[in-house]
């Protein structure tokens, strides 16, 4: 698989302010990328940038086949039908009339209505599918479910997962760290411009990145003892806790100790953190 | 082609679902058009003679500063644009759009006014009618493309009403469609001719082409596409 979207060392100042400091990542073909960041990160000019709707200073961008986006922040004219606004995109794109494209986002039930009297989910609806409309081989979703309630997400997401299998690349910006853990292959976290973390949702949540809670709860009180590769020990609501970054060394080690001790084990719980909690160390702390 | 056709036919449609534009396009003209009809012709019966282009402009007038531009603000100053621009309909679609539809709409005002003055209020038709429909056609063309600049430019619903008036109301009271214009002060008379309405009144009422008026009415049409085109390419850029 090539390359969809590539972007080398983009620069893009607003006046003296600038915005994105030599960013540069790519994304694969047939993937579904996610890009994170804290408010100001300059993922929406990121976005905008490779979108064409917004120039930038330095850099260049790559984009391998044609595009589909459904903006955070767009809008149609009031009066405007679903179907008048289907038909008025799809001309003007050359794309053969498809309206099963509105009835898989359930947006054929409210075609006849016009765009005012829309919620903001059949808002939401109506703008992908006038994304999707030409075929694009690249879509970006800027915040695609916020404002759908829960059956709404999960057809979304069906929806998401289908144009993936169908071999579509997606490139979606999200606050929602479940949606982002449950869709995505990869994941970029901006801070300030610049691109701070890149790798798979596992590979953030996972070791190398923070640390691990190992949960005990043993038969007898613990004897003090010190673990050569943890933080010490401590309690929680009636578990032994430790705190560490390497899982399987910390978790021989007390084993080995308890059964020296003859204290048997009654309960044993692994937590790693969450995206959400790497997502704030990372973007937030800078970690 | 066929797109930008398609866009013409759902503009016609989304003016006709606009309440402020019916109002500014069809209900006030031809509200005020029935009452004035009524009182000029009671109170001076020489206004027949002019009635129809009188109204007529005072028509064109209204739709072109007070309806058009706030559908044009609505679509270039909020994420219309955005949608348009990352959907592929280029910019300059959607003002073009607009800008026929709303030609088609008042053109109908116009034909109305046309049709119903001879029989509710005596008026008199116009001499040559084919020079005084390609006269209207002009000078609707001169006042839509400034209701235009005024749209793309002002993007505060506030202000474009105020924008708005500071040239509906001058081309009302100076232009010589209420009061004869010898009979206002020489230095407003002057201004009156800084408006379309003031040369669109000459140009309609005359029986035979005066090419002043035309070339005149067309500078304000030419500057207006101008500036328009600049504003689009801007937000293009933007």
């Amino acid at each position: 698989m090539g390359a969809a979207i590539e972007v080398e060392n983009l620069v893009k100042s607003y006046g003296n302010n600038t915005v994105l400091k030599g960013l540069s990542f790519r994304a694969e073909q047939g993937e579904i990328f996610a890009l994170l960041g804290a408010n100001g990160a300059g993922k929406t000019t990121t976005l905008e940038c490779i979108e064409g709707i917004r120039g930038y200073n330095d850099g260049k961008i790559i984009v391998n086949g044609k595009i589909g986006v459904q903006l955070q922040s767009s809008s149609l004219p009031a009066n405007i039908t679903a179907l008048e606004a289907f038909r008025l995109f799809g001309r003007w794109n050359k794309a053969k009339e498809d309206l099963t494209i509105l009835d898989n986002l359930g947006a054929g039930e409210f075609k006849n209505k016009q765009y005012r009297t829309l919620s903001t989910g059949q808002k939401r609806r109506l703008h992908l599918a006038i994304a999707l409309l030409h075929n694009p081989d690249i879509i970006f979703l800027d915040e695609p479910t916020a404002g759908l309630d829960v059956e709404g997400r999960i057809s979304l997401h069906n929806e998401i997962r289908k144009l993936k299998t169908a071999g579509k690349t997606i490139i979606m910006a999200s606050h929602d760290m479940a949606e982002v853990e449950s869709l995505c292959d990869r994941i970029a976290i901006m801070k300030e411009g610049k691109l701070a973390f890149l790798g798979s949702s596992h590979e953030l949540t996972g070791e190398y990145y923070g640390e691990s809670k190992i949960l005990i709860k043993t038969e007898h009180q613990v004897p003090e003892f010190k673990l050569e590769c943890s933080v010490p020990l401590s309690m929680e609501q009636n578990y032994y806790c430790i705190t560490t970054k390497n899982i399987s060394e910390a978790l021989l080690e007390i084993l080995t100790k308890l059964k020296e001790a003859d204290n048997e084990v009654l309960d044993i719980k692994i937590e790693r953190a969450t995206l959400e909690q790497r997502f704030m160390e990372i973007a937030k702390e800078g970690k | 082609m066929r797109a930008f056709i398609y866009g013409i036919g759902v503009q016609w449609k989304l003016d006709l679902r606009n309440k402020g534009i019916l109002i500014t396009y069809y209900l006030v003209p031809l509200v005020f058009f029935g009452f004035m009809g009524m009182i000029f012709t009671s109170i001076n019966p020489e206004m027949k003679d002019t009635l129809i282009q009188t109204m007529t402009i005072f028509a064109f007038s209204m739709g072109a500063f007070l309806g058009t531009p706030s559908s044009i603000s609505e679509m270039y100053s909020g994420d219309i644009k955005k949608a348009f621009k990352v959907g592929g309909i280029p910019l300059w679609a959607g003002a073009v759009n607009h800008f026929i539809s709303a030609f088609i709409h008042l053109l109908i005002t116009g034909i109305i006014i046309y049709i119903i003055a001879p029989f509710a209020f005596d008026a008199k038709l116009p001499e040559n009618p084919v020079l005084y429909f390609i006269s209207t056609a002009v000078f609707l063309m001169v006042n839509i493309s400034i209701g235009t600049v005024l749209g793309l430019y002002v993007k505060s619903p506030a202000k474009l009403t105020m924008f708005a008036q500071l040239l509906f109301l001058p081309s009302l009271m100076l232009s010589g469609i209420m009061f004869p214009t010898n009979m206002l002060p020489k230095a407003v008379a002057v201004v009156g001719y800084a408006l379309p309405a003031t040369w669109g009144l000459k140009l309609m009422t005359e029986s035979e082409l005066n090419i002043l008026n035309i070339v005149i009415l067309l500078l304000f049409f030419t500057g207006a596409v101008i500036i328009s085109s600049y504003k689009l390419a801007k937000i293009g850029i933007d």
